[in-house]
């Protein structure tokens, strides 16, 4: 294998091609496993806080500025189990396909374009999930809760990478849009990332800049 | 480095630089011991009593929809009852951005306190904290309680449209943020910072500032 993986002149999905797809096909094992892991692990906190929040529902009478420390406020909100259970009981199902995937590439495996097309469509449900999740933490709920933010900062890069893992074996008419992507790709995510952070930041002003 | 990498870096950089400028530009002035006979009662805030010849000011920072604030309500109501002609009760909104109905609140309040009607819409709003804290419509409910306080209804309405109310409840908040509020509710006794546990530590409070100035 020579020269960068856009020029390759071999047609997508041959037994030619690289057994992992993408800009970064050495990375995105492991950013899937760790990711997948980090992901499992902050769902399965949130799980556990959650039942430990029904054995003893405590509450504090106070009202802080600080939003972090509202974090016990997400998990009792009606946003925080949206289809009648816990919402983290749905990111420690796909969280753990996630990491599995991950483990299976970094053992050599090759994926057929199937197996990328459905986990590029998991991700997408969390990704559209969390992204309606981080607008009712900021203008709904107006909390920040850090485990939930951790969940938010690892399917945003895993969505956008598998993403591209499959156009890049969608064929020929997409890539030229790939081979565009691919040179950049990191900038989209750095650019998702800069925005939400900047809503975040935006949101609650009053207590960043009192900590000055 | 690859034009990948130096345009996420210059992305990354010039985010951090609009943000460093922006925190330098708003930073609030540094949270100082208030200067001598600082107690943080301004003459346009809403009082819960009329007492010109008071001795000692008692400034609370308050957020409607805190149910800490709304508990202490009542309390709050009898011990100004019970020191009203000596402590000057001073309220200023704080309202937190957790909360999302806790501004339109604050605006009702200060709409009813111009036409000199703070004290019963504030005990209306806190006793019913549970009915609009989750309302989409809490400004629709709040004008229905100025409707029966018996409220100029055009007077209410003008107010609450106008920006210069808006205006005074976040001079309120800022003004609390200067002064080292972290929360709800915050008290202010004479200009020092109160942090009572139990409502004993709050007439003893006053009691102390009272003997001092008796002296």
């Amino acid at each position: 294998m020579t020269g960068p993986a856009t020029s390759r002149a071999v047609p997508a999905g041959t037994a030619d091609s690289p057994a992992v797809p993408g800009p970064v096909p050495r990375t995105l094992p492991w950013l899937l496993t760790l990711g997948g892991a980090i992901g499992l692990l902050a769902a399965f906190t949130l799980t556990v806080e959650r039942f430990e929040l029904l054995v003893d529902p405590s509450y504090t009478p106070s009202c802080s500025i600080n939003p972090v420390l509202s974090c016990g406020s997400v998990m009792t909100t009606e946003q925080a189990a949206l289809f009648g259970f816990p919402n983290p009981l749905l990111g420690i199902a796909g969280f753990a396909v996630v990491l599995t995937s991950g483990v299976v590439l970094l053992a050599g495996a090759r994926l057929p374009l199937w197996y990328w097309g459905g986990l590029l469509a998991g991700a997408g449900a969390g990704t559209v999930f969390v992204h309606w999740l981080i607008f009712q933490s900021l203008y709904r709920i107006g909390a920040l809760c850090p485990y939930c933010m951790v969940v938010w900062a690892v399917t945003i890069p895993i969505f956008a990478y598998v993403a591209l893992a499959v156009l890049d074996r969608a064929g020929a008419a997409v890539r030229p849009l790939y081979a565009g992507l691919a040179r950049y790709h990191a900038v989209p995510v750095v650019l998702w990332f800069v925005v939400i952070i900047g809503l975040a930041l935006q949101r609650f002003w009053t207590y960043w800049s009192s900590l000055l | 480095m690859s034009r990948n990498v130096t345009i996420s870096l210059a992305v990354l950089g010039g985010f951090a630089l609009i943000l460093a400028g922006l925190l330098f530009a708003t930073r609030p002035d540094a949270a100082q011991p208030a200067a001598a006979g600082e107690t943080y009662a301004v003459p346009e805030a809403p009082r819960l009593n009329d007492a010109p010849d008071a001795q000692v000011t008692m400034v609370e920072f308050l957020d409607f929809q805190c149910p800490g604030c709304a508990q202490l309500q009542p309390v709050m109501s009898q011990i100004a009852d019970q020191y009203g002609d000596r402590v000057d009760f001073v309220i200023r909104y704080f309202p937190l951005p957790s909360h999302q109905n806790a501004e339109p609140a604050a605006v009702a309040a200060e709409a009813a306190h111009q036409q000199g009607q703070f004290v019963p819409m504030y005990e209306r709003i806190f006793q019913t904290q549970p009915q609009w804290a989750e309302q989409d419509d809490a400004a629709g409910v709040f004008r229905g309680y100025a409707e029966e306080l018996g409220l100029d209804m055009a007077a209410y309405d003008a107010a609450v449209a106008a920006p210069a109310t808006l205006e005074r409840v976040n001079a309120d908040e800022q003004a609390g943020v200067d002064a080292g509020v972290g929360g709800t509710p915050t008290f202010f006794v004479d200009g020092e910072q109160l942090r009572p546990e139990s409502v004993q530590d709050i007439t003893d409070a006053l009691d102390r500032a009272l003997g001092e100035q008796g002296r």
